[in-house]
């Protein structure tokens, strides 16, 4: 397989308001964007604006019930993180309950595993669910170098990944996605290796079409509905900060979202297989077009946490998926949010799911 | 009560042709037999498209019998062979649809195309349960003939009407299709180019009164949420800098613009 660095889109022909989340000076500005429009529209039921740190406070990504770092030590009842704040001790409930590539008792989780856990109650210590070193990867494959090894294009926001399965874990994978072949799209969740990952669960079944071409969605009646019901999914940091709390949105307006980035030169004959998400339509959910910094309230449907969420990035991969979510009962329509794992997590997801029903509310 | 067993059979004749012109449409737009499956989905990857080419065969082919047989051409054993094998396809359906939505309940029927994308619900298997029981109905009913009274005729456009409520009733499809028919693009899906709601906010009346705050000519942001889109302006407001923040509308003529001049630093309005 040849080697293939990470492709990051750059334009000098951009304005300086293109949303390119790159920007060194992009956080601060898409931050503003919720103040400046609750200024000029007014917050939602309230016609005076809301004060600057009551916003700012309702949009600050901080982690109520996840906590994310990196296994130092770890027994039958207690856990030691090594996390932004520095070393930290949770006590494990009696009930808890570890995944590592599998279900595993929490013990058997290991010293250096990235870790991301969540609490039984908010701002309690005690740890009921633990995640070690999960991944995962969700695009079109553009490679593919015997039985086991992909090469995946997640789109131009993430760049591309290799994925490999094991002996154990093909016959699980090939039954939901009996296409791994080039042109056809993969979304598996696994283990994270220094540089692949290693595919263990089908996250979902595959869609039956190609790439490039997913169906057209139903047509929307009037407005888009708000509140919107569907399926949110997670995806890794990436370049993202591990905890960061938000949604990679599926349809950042294409005006402003730098869409229309040069397309990448054909350096090898995976590029021929490659499917830019924005150039297929509006993909499988019809979804108002947002942009970054723009607010969300997102509830998971299955255990009824909602959060009010910034979107962080493009999730335009999602649009190629026309999947339901059946985590509890079948969710409304397909992919309405990428979720960054801290905020799946934090709702309430269990990684190895790989999804939630969701309810999306525009501006909260 | 006869006239109901003699309207049976075209109508299962338009609902088979119209679910093979479905079908049909859909591959010729996607270009690809496998955007929508539907129950195929059940069977393994090489079987699924001989299996969906079989579907639409069987029903092209049911319907144009049934419409060959409703007459007196073909009365008899030809015409009730027909109607059986209709009534044992719609039954097929019924276990079909059952299946699927028990293991694949992310899953539409496909019947009718795309507009049957719509997970299989109970209307759905419902549905085909109704057709099976008409095909059976239809089983012996006499060749289409006139009515022959007009209290007859009115009692045929009754039932038939009742029937036809009864089938939107358990048609998720029916919604769409009023949905396409009535089309016009939300706003919130619209796509404008930014040089437009540039061009239009310059010609707006607020632009004219704030233009002399805004020290800049090319916004320092530009953002979109929904329906407006947001330009942000650097400017000057009784000598303090400022954020000229104007939310224009995004319709294509005389949108409604908004505007708050707000203290760069702490976003406070100056005015």
């Amino acid at each position: 397989m040849q080697s293939h660095e990470r492709q990051v889109r750059h334009s000098t022909d951009f304005p300086g308001w293109c949303d390119d989340v790159t920007d060194s000076t992009g956080p601060a500005r898409f931050a503003r964007r919720a103040l400046l429009k609750a200024a000029v529209l007014g917050s939602p039921g309230d016609q005076a604006a809301p004060p600057k740190d009551a916003l700012l406070a309702k949009a600050s990504g901080t982690l109520v019930y996840t906590v994310i770092g990196k296994i130092l030590d770890i027994s039958p009842h207690i856990l030691v993180l090594d996390t932004d704040e520095g070393e930290q001790r949770f006590p494990l409930a009696a009930s808890a309950r570890a995944w590592r590539g599998g279900p595993v008792a929490p013990a058997a989780l290991r010293q250096g595993d990235h870790a991301i856990v969540r609490r039984s109650q908010p701002g309690m210590p005690v740890v009921d669910r633990l995640w070690a070193e999960a991944g995962r990867v969700t695009g079109t494959i553009i490679e593919r170098d015997g039985p086991a090894t992909l090469l995946v294009d997640e789109g131009p926001a993430k760049g591309r990944r290799i994925v490999m399965i094991g002996a154990g874990a093909a016959g699980r994978i090939q039954v939901r996605f009996p296409r791994l072949e080039p042109g056809y799209l993969i979304d598996v969740i696994g283990l994270r290796h220094d540089g692949f990952l290693q595919a263990l669960i089908p996250a979902t079944a595959q869609p039956p079409y190609r790439a490039g071409r997913p169906p057209t969605p139903p047509l929307v009646n009037g407005h888009v509905p708000d509140p919107l019901g569907g399926t949110a999914v997670w995806h890794e940091p990436g370049e993202e900060p591990t905890g960061l709390l938000g949604i990679a949105y599926p349809a950042l307006d294409p005006e402003t979202s730098c869409e229309q980035a040069a397309t990448t030169p054909v350096t090898c004959d995976g590029d021929l297989h490659a499917v830019d998400p924005h150039a297929t339509g509006p993909g499988c959910v019809r979804l108002p077009y947002l942009s970054v910094g723009s607010m969300l309230r997102l509830r998971n449907d299955c255990s009824g946490r909602a959060r009010m969420l910034p979107v962080t990035g493009c999730g335009a991969t999602a649009r190629l998926f026309c999947d339901r979510c059946v985590s509890c009962g079948t969710s409304q329509k397909g992919r309405i949010a990428d979720l960054t794992m801290a905020a799946f997590v934090e709702l309430g997801g269990n990684l190895e799911d790989g999804c939630f029903n969701a309810t999306m509310m525009l501006g909260g | 009560m006869l006239g109901i067993r003699d309207l049976q059979v075209p109508l299962l004749a338009c609902l088979l042709l119209g679910g093979c012109g479905g079908k049909a449409w859909r591959v010729l737009r996607d270009r690809s037999m496998s955007s929508g499956l539907g129950p195929t989905i059940l069977f393994p990857w090489r079987l699924r498209r001989p299996i969906m080419i079989a579907m639409c065969v069987t029903e092209l082919s049911l319907g144009l019998m049934l419409l060959g047989t409703v007459g007196r051409l073909g009365a008899g054993l030809p015409a009730n062979a027909v109607r059986a094998g209709t009534a044992v396809f719609f039954l097929v359906a019924v276990g079909i649809l059952y299946e699927v939505r028990q293991r694949r309940p992310d899953v539409g029927c496909g019947c009718f195309g795309e507009l049957s994308d719509t997970p299989i619900g109970l209307r759905a298997i419902g549905r085909a349960g109704v057709l099976c029981v008409a095909s059976v109905v239809s089983i012996g009913a006499p060749p289409l003939h006139m009515p022959s009274a007009p209290a007859q005729g009115g009692l045929w456009l009754v039932a038939l009407a009742v029937e036809l409520a009864v089938l939107a009733f358990l048609s998720p499809e029916v919604g769409q299709l009023l949905i396409r028919l009535g089309y016009s693009e939300p706003c919130e899906l619209r796509r404008l180019p930014v040089a437009r709601t540039l061009s239009a906010l310059r010609a707006s009346s607020q632009w004219r009164r704030y233009s002399g705050q805004v020290s800049a000519d090319v916004p320092a942001d530009v953002w979109r949420e929904g329906c407006w889109r947001f330009v942000v302006f650097p400017g000057l407001a009784h000598g303090q800098r400022a954020d000229v923040v104007f939310a224009v509308y995004l319709q294509p003529r005389k949108p409604p613009i908004r505007v708050a001049v707000l203290d760069e630093a702490t976003l406070s309005p100056i005015q």
